[in-house]
Order: structure tokens, then C-alpha cells, then sequence
């Protein structure tokens, strides 16, 4: 199939109203979601998810990539009027964005945060469109051992740099690891962890786990710290952003969307530090420099630049090797398997379609992010007053009936409540979710890639460095490894 | 909990869950042809790797915690009564059993209702009225999208039936 008509191909799927509709919705899901502190543009994407159950394919990965969309923008709106970040992408936005609400000019904030917001989104999707093929049609060359080795990176990274430390990123991912091998084995068919129990055979459901690990924490953080929520709403005020200030602000906003495309693109880092990364150099480079973290627009159009060149580009990892950027596309894969679709290279050969139908719903969105945006702002106030004790039962709720439906198990039920109290745990001990999340899906794939290679080769461990593709995730692992311990034991020494 | 006991309790905690896989988990709930020819194609192999990488990381945290820390502060907000706190945990721990026990006794919609209250009364909703309203319509809302649009056999239960 020829470029044009893949391009034919994917206009054919997306050019209805009922995909362009789907992608709305997800938008303003995603915006409220991401704009009510404590539900987040992760929770948000994960409770959309079964509601996607009846969908076309192509729509319901499109109200949920709009989710992931409007959220990472809606976090920014409690992050700049209520000093609350809505999700933890929005952390930078607060440094500026909130001393602007304190001074009246919250609406001005917002605004740049809209706009800088868009661009990024913008610049991040069309990343994505001219890297992933390319990174398709590359590892369409690789056998086990090489995504043995792909796999075995993207863990490391992810478990290194998801909480505070490697110690405690690298338990989780081990964790998960652990957790995914309940079930029937891989190649003898003999029973792992099972007890005999036969809704065990299949393993656990990853929509309970992730459920369970992302929505149901919140809802035992609110019964354990009923009134932890409480926050004062600032004002909007008078003034708006110029074209002129969007001007002024424009090269950090294009630096901060290529930070957030080149942190995003490798697994496991995330929105946040690409935030903090274009703050930062935003502050670096700007002639304001001692306003900054006094109120000063670029800090604000930086950071959303930041974290919001990240969105598109996280599914160059997801489309291209089938390998989940961060939490938030590891539910999005959840999405493409619930309707028989296996993200990575073959998915560019199989359904290119839905590929390039996916890349024109999200050249859409960033225009659409900009009209829902705007109306976010005005309306925040109505979103911000809905009560959180009234919030966190509607979100247990819509939990059991989200996870039942998956596979119309009450077993599944169970699962999530149980990892629910895992993840309250997790929280309280301070051990990043991502990496336990990711590395109970990708755990399957690691394990079969190895246990095929050490087939090829007759048991020999000398075939997982059989090339040069396997050289360099190699040397990449060793090199995260001993960047990530080097970092550990600098902030060590600088303590002590 | 300061930054030191969690470092402290989860290194312990990681070394116990090894020697437990080692010693007792892999060995009798997971079962292994005997003639498997290599270690590293064995359905066990891989549960022994994840187990040994999970001791060695708890052996790491003690060791990372050898030195004292002078910031020995909490590293959790504090709430105002860690005592109510827990019986609320406790309250939550009951709701969830309570509520899968009942899924298919009284079915999805009714349980679901009877979940929503409990845990805004858990809460201390200072709007019961709204709650309320909001555990009878919310659960049949769900019903209503998941029965009839996406044609999920949702429980029904053996007493009250919807249709």
C-alpha cells in the first residue's frame, strides 16, 4: 500500500462524525478529569477505558487518546488556580502559574497555558507521524533476542527514573514482573501460582490490575484523609494573553515541545521531568530570568510546552515497538487489546489504516484541545466545586462496573480491590506505580522473548548478544544503569 | 514514617519475600515437567531469577541504609487522627468485601447502591442528601449504558431483576 493510500485508507476511518465526536468527548473528559485534583489524567484514561468496550476500534482509542490529551492540559488548570497540580505533569506550572492567579492574572496564565499547550501537542503529533514509521519498519528486522534486549532497556529506564529511587523503581518493576507470571506457563502449559483456581489459568486481568492500581488508591487516600483535598480557588481576573506575549514566549515554547518529544519517545520518563527540563531551560535562556518562579508567563508556557510535547510522542515507543511509553499508554495498549489489535512494527504492515487513521484524529485534536480548552477555563469553577466525598463514590462505582465488564467476571472485581489496597500501600511507602505497571504487561513478552531465544539457540545466553541491535540496548542498559546510580549516589554525597 | 524506617521495612521485606519464593512459593506452586532438558527453559526458572534480583535489591536498600540520616522527618502528610484513620481503613477493608460477597447475591446494580452510600457516610459527606440521590441514579445510569449499549450481562442478582 502506497503512502496515499494508507492516507486514503485512515481518512476513510476517521472522516465520520462519530470519530470526530469520540475524540471530543475524550477531550472534555480528560480536561474535567484532569482538571479535579485527585482523579488525574491517568485515572481518567483508565475509568473512559471499558466504556470503549462497544466502540468501533479506531473511536474508542481515539476518546481515549483525546482523554490523555485533555488531561495532561486540564492538570494545568488547578496547578495555576488552586496551587494543586491536576496531574503530576503539571507540577512546573504551578512555580509560575500560581503566583500570576495570587497577582489577579489567572486567566492570562491559563491562556498561555492553553496556547503553549496546543503548539506542543501539535509539534508532538507530528513527531510521532514521521518517527514511528521510520521505527517500525526497523524493528520489523528484530527477532527475540533483540526485543529481549529492547524490553530489558525500556525496564530499567523506567524503573530508574519513575520515583525517588532506583532501589525502589526496580522493586516495583520486579514485582510486577512477579506478579505477571501467575497463570498457565508460556511454552510447558503447567500452572504458576494458580492453586488450581481456574480464573487464574488466564492470569490476572491487566484492566482489574491497573484499575485497582490507579483508581481505587485515590478513593482509600480519601477515606483514610477525608478533608486532604481542600483548596482555595482563585480568581480568573481581567487580564488575557496577547499574541504578542504568545510572540515573546514562542521559542521557549518550540524548545520546551522538542524536550517534551525527545523525553517522551524514550520509555519510562514521562511528562513531568520534561516539564521541569523545559522550565528550567526556559529560565536558562530567558531575559526574565529573576522573574521566574515569581509569577513570570514563560515559566508557564515552558513548562505546558514541556509536558504537553510529551502526549504524541509516548505512542512512538507504543505504535512502533509495542513497547508502552508511560502509564498512560500502557493503558491505552489495554484499549488496543480489548479490541484484538497488538501494537508494535507488525500493526504497521496488518492495520495501517488504523495507524494513519489514528494520526489524522490526532493532527485534529490539537485543535480541538484549543476550543475545549478555552471553555475549560471559563467553566473550571462549576468542576472545581463538585465535592470529592461525592466524587470518590461515583469512582468506585463506575471502577466495579468497568472491571466486571472486561470479561463479566466478579473474580476480576476482586482482583482490583485487592490491587487496590496494593497500590494504597505503594503509595504510602512511596514505590512508583508505573514501573509495576508496565513491567506486568511487558513481563509476558520478556520472558517469551528469552525463553524463544535461549530455543534458537539451544540454551547458549550468547545469542541475547548476537548483533549489533542487541550490542546497543545492551550498552544502553548499562549505560542507564550506571547514569541512574551515579545520579543515587551524587544526591547521597550531597546530603551527607 | 520517616525516609529511613520505609527504606528499612521494605529492604526487610524484600530479602523475607525472596527467601519465601526460594524456599517454599517456586518449589511447591509451581510445577515443572522433570524432563526438561535446561535450567533456563524450566517454568520455574524465571520465577527463581525475578526472586533472586528481588533479594538482592532488598539487600541493597539495607545497605543504602547503613548510615543514619539526619532528616529523619515524616515523609507522609500527617492526618489529625491516625486512630480514626485506621478504623475508616478498616471500614473500607469490610465495603469491599461486603460489596463483592453481595455482587451476586442482590446483583451489580443494588450492591453497587448500597456501596456508594457506605462509602460516602465513610467519608462524612457533608452533602447526604446529593449522595444519596447520586447512589440511587449513578449505579442505574451504569446499568442502563453497560446492559443496553454495550450488552454486558451485568449480575442481576436473585431478588429485585431490571430489566
Amino acid at each position: 500500500m502506497s503512502m496515499i493510500d494508507s492516507i486514503m485508507a485512515g481518512l476513510a476511518l476517521v472522516g465520520n462524525v462519530e470519530a470526530l465526536v469520540s475524540l471530543a468527548i475524550g477531550i472534555v473528559i480528560g480536561v474535567i478529569g484532569g482538571a479535579i485534583p485527585g482523579i488525574s489524567a491517568t485515572m481518567a484514561v483508565a475509568l473512559t477505558l471499558p466504556f470503549t468496550f462497544p466502540m468501533q476500534p479506531i473511536n474508542g482509542i481515539l476518546l481515549l487518546l483525546g482523554v490523555y490529551k485533555g488531561g495532561i492540559f486540564g492538570g494545568s488548570i488547578p496547578a495555576i488556580l488552586i496551587k494543586t497540580p491536576g496531574t503530576p505533569a503539571s507540577s512546573a506550572t504551578v512555580l509560575d502559574g500560581h503566583p500570576m492567579a495570587a497577582k489577579g492574572e489567572a486567566g492570562r496564565a491559563l491562556g498561555m497555558a492553553l496556547w503553549a499547550s496546543c503548539t506542543a501537542d501539535l509539534i508532538s503529533n507530528l513527531s510521532l507521524i514521521l518517527l514511528a514509521g521510520w521505527l517500525a519498519s526497523f524493528a520489523l528486522s528484530f527477532g527475540p533476542p533483540e526485543f529481549f534486549a529492547l524490553i530489558l532497556f525500556s525496564l530499567t529506564i523506567i524503573a530508574g527514573v519513575s520515583g525517588e529511587s532506583l532501589l525502589r523503581g526496580a522493586l516495583a518493576a520486579l514485582l510486577g514482573l512477579l506478579l505477571a507470571t501467575i497463570g498457565l506457563d508460556l511454552v510447558y502449559g503447567t500452572n504458576r501460582f494458580t492453586f488450581g483456581h481456574p480464573n487464574l489459568m488466564g492470569g490476572l486481568n491487566f484492566i482489574a490490575v491497573l484499575i485497582g492500581l490507579f483508581a481505587i488508591p485515590e478513593v482509600i487516600n480519601m477515606v483514610w484523609h477525608p478533608t486532604g483535598h481542600m483548596g482555595k480557588v482563585q480568581t480568573l481576573g481581567n487580564k488575557w494573553v496577547t499574541f504578542a506575549e504568545y510572540k515573546r514566549c514562542f521559542r521557549s515554547i518550540v524548545r520546551g515541545s522538542f524536550i517534551g518529544v525527545f523525553l517522551g519517545s524514550i520509555p519510562g520518563i514521562g511528562a513531568a521531568p520534561a516539564a521541569f527540563l523545559s522550565y528550567s531551560e526556559a529560565r536558562r535562556k530567558s531575559p526574565n530570568k529573576a522573574n521566574f518562579g515569581k509569577g513570570e508567563i514563560e515559566g508557564v508556557a515552558a513548562s505546558e510546552a514541556g509536558n504537553n510535547g510529551v502526549a504524541g510522542a509516548t505512542l512512538i515507543p507504543l505504535l512502533a515497538l509495542g513497547v508502552p511509553g508511560d502509564v498512560i499508554t500502557a493503558i491505552i495498549i489495554g484499549a488496543f487489546m480489548v479490541h484484538g489489535l497488538q501494537p508494535g512494527p507488525m500493526m504497521f504492515v496488518m492495520n495501517v489504516d488504523i495507524i494513519y487513521g489514528l494520526f489524522i484524529g490526532l493532527i485534529f485534536s490539537s485543535g480541538l484541545l484549543f476550543i475545549v480548552g478555552g471553555l475549560a477555563i471559563r467553566g473550571f469553577k462549576p468542576v472545581a466545586d463538585i465535592p470529592k466525598r461525592i466524587l470518590m463514590p461515583i469512582v468506585l462505582v463506575l471502577c466495579i462496573y468497568g472491571v466486571f465488564a472486561v470479561n463479566n467476571s466478579i473474580f476480576d472485581v476482586a482482583v482490583m480491590f485487592v490491587m487496590g489496597w496494593v497500590g494504597f500501600v505503594m503509595t504510602r511507602y512511596h514505590i512508583p506505580a508505573a514501573p509495576f505497571l508496565i513491567a506486568f504487561i511487558l513481563g509476558p513478552l520478556l520472558e517469551d522473548n528469552f525463553r524463544k531465544s535461549m530455543l534458537m539457540s539451544g540454551g547458549a545466553p550468547d545469542i541475547l548478544l548476537r548483533g549489533p541491535i542487541t550490542w546497543f540496548f545492551w550498552a544502553l542498559t548499562l549505560l542507564a544503569v550506571v547514569a541512574i546510580a551515579r545520579g543515587t549516589l551524587d544526591k547521597a554525597r550531597e546530603k551527607s | 514514617m520517616s525516609k529511613r524506617a520505609i527504606q528499612l521495612q521494605l529492604g526487610i521485606g524484600a530479602c523475607a519475600a525472596c527467601l519465601f519464593l526460594i524456599l517454599y512459593a517456586i518449589p511447591y506452586w509451581i510445577s515443572a515437567p522433570s524432563n526438561i532438558r535446561n535450567i533456563v527453559l524450566s517454568p520455574r526458572f524465571w520465577p527463581y531469577a525475578i526472586a533472586g534480583l528481588t533479594g538482592l535489591v532488598g539487600l541493597g536498600m539495607l545497605f543504602a541504609n547503613r548510615k543514619p540520616d539526619e532528616d529523619d522527618a515524616p515523609v507522609n502528610d500527617p492526618i489529625e487522627d491516625p486512630g480514626a484513620g485506621l478504623i475508616r481503613l478498616a471500614g473500607m477493608a469490610v465495603l469491599m468485601a461486603v460489596t463483592f460477597w453481595l455482587l451476586p447475591r442482590i446483583g451489580m446494580v443494588w450492591a453497587a447502591m448500597l456501596a456508594f452510600a457506605a462509602l460516602a457516610f465513610l467519608v462524612r459527606t457533608r452533602h447526604p442528601k446529593t449522595a444519596l440521590i447520586c447512589a440511587l441514579v449513578v449505579p442505574l445510569l451504569l446499568y442502563g449504558f453497560f446492559a443496553h449499549v454495550a450488552g454486558v450481562a451485568i449480575p442481576q442478582g436473585d431478588y429485585v431483576r431490571l430489566p
